[in-house]
């Protein structure tokens, strides 16, 4: 049980891919209590395991921290998988581990996520907007992705033609 | 103690416009910091914040780069950026909004916007204007980030917005921009 650092980019465990984990194993059980701490002591509402150093297939999200969400409040999840996406849209998206920088990327408004509690069992969240975006932000994480990686226009995007 | 200068420049649009730009600087031990480039029709234009190398003022920059930048034909204007502005800030939580403004194109529109945002203490952080639509009906079409000191003076710049539309003869919409970190 501790608070560990939130890791900045360049941290080379941002750009890992993690690896699948087995809820029973103790060395599971204590990064997930990490994250819970870090998370509680953290500004955001959402973690994945790669920000604190492990390569672990883990996510913690509590979008209820912020005002006005509320979302399924604490969800653990072990090797999430997103199931289904849909309702495109644009949001300028920013990262604890990137700090001071925002940029607009291509989001889902709904998400259908699964994966295993904490206990084993499965778990499957229908979240949608900002929760959804969590979700979404988390899981890229597990892959090694940042939203930098998804920007997908600067600022003048409207006025970009389509060919 | 490292000292900034704002370079623009800019010039008939064409490949290897930012190539040459980047390695001159970079000839003259300049670091290329923040930056904004884009194209205003056949014209590119280029904002540079550049980190100065020691020995080199900001006066001095643009005559160190014209022997560069001739062959492309790009005007060059350095200034020197004082330390205040050139630190970096960490992001703050300021009520961001947006406000796109289209119709009709006619002198006037973005004066009148403008003041009007000025008027209530909102400050432009950042703004595209375009004329579009056909060469007989051209459309005026502005898009702001604005910045109010307290998210409660939207309101009043929303009312002040919209007495603007029979005005101008545009539509409107100002809405906060939704920002998500996580």
């Amino acid at each position: 049980m501790a608070i560990r650092p939130i890791l900045l980019y360049p941290h080379q465990a941002l750009k890992s891919t993690s690896i699948a984990v087995v809820p029973s194993d103790p060395a599971v059980q204590a990064v997930v209590q990490d994250m819970l701490d870090t998370l509680a002591a953290s500004p955001g509402v959402a973690l994945a395991a790669p920000q604190i150093g492990h390569a672990m297939q883990i996510i913690v999200a509590d979008v209820s921290r912020k005002k006005g969400e509320a979302g399924h409040g604490l969800i653990v999840l072990l090797n999430p998988v997103i199931l289904a996406l849909e309702g495109r849209k644009s949001v300028r998206e920013g990262c604890l581990s990137v700090p001071d920088y925002t940029g607009n990327v291509l989001r889902y408004e709904h998400a259908l996520v699964e994966g295993l509690g904490p206990d084993g069992r499965v778990v499957t969240v229908s979240a949608s907007g900002f929760e959804a975006l969590a979700f979404q932000h988390e899981v890229d994480h597990l892959n090694g992705m940042l939203f930098l990686d998804r920007i997908h226009s600067l600022s003048t995007d409207l006025f970009r033609r389509k060919k | 103690m490292d000292h900034f200068a704002i370079v623009t420049a800019f010039g008939q649009d064409r490949p290897g416009i930012v190539a040459l730009m980047a390695d001159s600087l970079y000839q003259l031990g300049c670091n290329i910091e923040d930056t904004c480039m884009t194209r205003l029709r056949g014209e590119f234009t280029m904002m540079l914040m550049v980190r100065l190398p020691d020995g080199i003022a900001a006066e001095a920059l643009g005559q160190r780069l014209t022997p560069y930048t001739t062959p492309l034909d790009l005007a060059v204007l350095c200034r020197a950026m004082p330390d205040q502005a050139a630190t970096r800030q960490p992001a703050l939580e300021i009520p961001t909004f947006m406000l796109s403004v289209y119709g009709a194109d006619h002198p006037g529109i973005v004066a009148q916007v403008a003041r009007t945002v000025a008027q209530h203490n909102g400050n432009i952080t950042d703004m595209n204007t375009r004329v579009v639509g056909s060469g007989e009906r051209p459309i005026y079409v502005m898009v702001l980030e604005i910045q109010l000191p307290e998210a409660q003076q939207a309101d009043q710049l929303r009312q002040a917005l919209e007495q603007l539309k029979p005005l101008l003869g545009v539509d409107l919409t100002f809405r906060p921009l939704e920002s998500a970190t996580f």
